[in-house]
């Protein structure tokens, strides 16, 4: 497979993900409340968190569709705020519950989505990608008829055609069949193992956490209660036996 | 950026049933317009004929044949209420396909995490619609040239051709304000069957209500040819005498007539001052649109509807 991470440059030495007492608000609702976080290329992250914690207003700042109230975010170590198209151009991103252009084909929003990337050869980048997931089968049936596993895969096609260096995903498991959920899994690793992206990832499923992410912070209320990598948090807390456990934990013990 | 969302906004629009639908609506009220035009010319010379036949048996001289005095678009007439009817309702739905989808399926939140600029994007969506109205126009000029071939038995004239392609180009102006207004209500309501009601309300406003209050509420108005109304010192009849420039339906009305030659022949500078309130029109709601755009939140997804 001659797939590639891009390779436009980052800021020198800048982690892939860095936010500085980040906040933002709805209204008077405050939603994020001073996010200092780090993480590195390579990781998988998995941002974990009740409904409702902020984990997606997180992932819509850092991906330039939102702008924060207060503090900074950066990715690659450029600003989401000032530097959007930076930012865009290194960053791939499926948000829960994938939908995409029904009377077009896999291929067209595929391809659509290439474009809008600026990439130099689209269409060959489409057929490199559906052949990197396994989904050529899918490219030219359209969209509108596909099941919420092929929409996922589509999905994540659309959010690494550009060969990005980090990928957001927001629930990329909702809606998955088990099958699915392993795939899913499989394809993250592959991606963080072949391409070398770093995967920022929100979600629920926590034995798919300890499964695949490298990292973990906990959001409670808007606050990052927990960060850590998932070995010294399997060390930091030995009375537990999974995860799930360790996270109840930590809920219940947030102020 | 434009042209690749105005690309993947035609071929989106084009699959879509509804708007096919609609499309075979307008073709066929097209075809409609020359069937009635050929009726009416039909039962006018039938008349026309028995009188002759009548005069010349009682030795009187037969006037000429009424039909021969008017212009030949004008077997097309009725194309000038169908346009403001079906074509606005198909402008409206045009519109309202090419934006609803990217608010209420959350497809916007993968367009705006690429590099693309808000206005481009806008703009390429202004573009995509624009473009299948004219191909839209161009099907419906077809059929007119066909049926006024029918109908006159024999092709219409350079001029005529001209005046038909004027009288289409200006529908193209009048249809985008609709598809305009459809693109707005999306990014002002975010709700899709919302939007499509705000829309169908300003549809109803513009095509009916104003028109009412600018110049129906004169009987005088109704009686054909007269156009000026009749000086009043009531002054509530003053005031919707100044709106009645701003009537965009009755503007297109008046500039169809005039490109058609179904009424008195103006000029050209007079036309173009009928024609410039929609002009107007459309450049304030592209604007609005785009404006809309730029501080839109594009960041909620299919459930949040």
């Amino acid at each position: 497979m001659g797939i590639d991470v891009m390779t436009e440059t980052t800021q020198s030495q800048s982690p892939a993900i860095e936010l500085d007492a980040l906040c933002h608000s709805y209204g008077d609702t405050e939603v994020l409340r001073n996010i200092d976080l780090r993480i590195d290329h390579g990781e998988i992250f998995g941002f974990l968190g009740h409904n409702g914690a902020g984990k997606t207003t997180a992932v819509n700042i850092l991906t330039t569709l939102i702008a924060p109230t207060a503090g900074t975010a950066r990715v690659c170590g450029f600003d989401v705020a000032t530097e959007r198209h930076e930012v865009t151009s290194r960053i791939g991103y499926l948000p829960a519950d994938v939908r995409m252009y029904p009377h077009l084909t896999a291929r067209e929003n595929v391809e659509f989505f290439a474009k809008l990337s600026g990439i130099a050869k689209p269409s060959a980048a489409v057929d490199e990608t559906f052949e990197y997931l396994s989904c050529s089968d899918l490219a030219d049936k359209r969209v509108g008829s596909f099941s919420t596993g092929m929409r996922q895969r589509v999905g994540i096609a659309q959010a690494i055609v550009h060969r990005p260096q980090v990928l957001f995903l927001d629930e990329p498991t909702s809606g998955l069949d088990p099958v699915g959920v392993r795939q899913l899994r499989e394809t993250i690793i592959r991606l963080n193992a072949d391409l070398g992206m770093t995967v920022f990832m929100n979600t629920h499923l926590l034995s798919e956490v300890a499964k695949v992410c490298t990292t973990i912070g906990v959001l409670d209320h808007g606050e990052l209660i927990y960060k850590d990598t998932i070995a010294a948090t399997t060390e930091r807390f030995p009375d537990e036996t999974s995860l799930e456990d360790i996270y109840v934990r930590m809920e219940r013990s947030a102020p | 950026m434009i042209a690749t969302i105005a690309r993947q906004q035609i071929v989106s629009l084009l699959r879509q049933r509804t708007f096919v639908v609609l499309l075979a609506t307008l073709i066929v009220m097209t075809a409609l317009a020359g069937v009635l035009g050929w009726s009416s010319h039909h039962t006018i010379v039938g008349v026309y004929d028995e009188a002759v036949k009548l005069l010349a048996s009682r030795g009187d001289p037969a006037p000429p044949n009424p039909f021969l005095l008017e212009p030949t678009l004008a077997l097309l007439s009725n194309m000038a209420v169908y346009i403001p009817f079906i074509g606005a309702l198909l402008a409206l739905v045009l519109g309202h396909l090419s934006l609803v989808d990217d608010e209420t399926n959350g497809i916007g939140r993968l367009i705006f995490s690429r590099r693309i600029s808000r206005t481009h994007y806008m703009i390429g969506k202004i573009v995509g619609a624009a473009a299948v109205l004219v191909a839209v126009l161009l099907a419906s000029l077809a059929v007119s040239t066909i049926s006024l071939a029918i109908v006159n038995r024999t092709m219409p004239t350079g001029a005529d051709l001209g005046r038909l392609a004027a009288f289409y180009a200006l529908s193209w102006l009048y249809l985008m304000v609709f598809v305009l207004i459809g693109m707005v209500t999306v990014l002002i309501t975010r709700r899709r069957s919302l939007a499509l009601l705000s829309a169908m309300g300003a549809w109803l406003v513009i095509t009916f209500a104003f028109p009412q209050i600018t110049s129906g509420l004169r009987p005088t108005q109704s009686l054909n040819p007269i156009v000026d109304p009749v000086s009043t010192s009531q002054a509530f009849f003053r005031f919707t005498a100044k709106a009645r420039p701003y009537s965009v339906v009755e503007q297109y009305k008046a500039a169809s007539a005039s490109i058609l030659r179904t009424a008195g022949t103006e000029s050209t500078t007079s036309i173009l001052r009928q024609v410039a309130p929609l002009l107007g029109l459309s450049i304030v709601l592209a604007v609005v649109g785009i404006g809309l755009v730029d501080r839109h939140d594009f960041s909620r997804g299919s459930n949040d509807e």
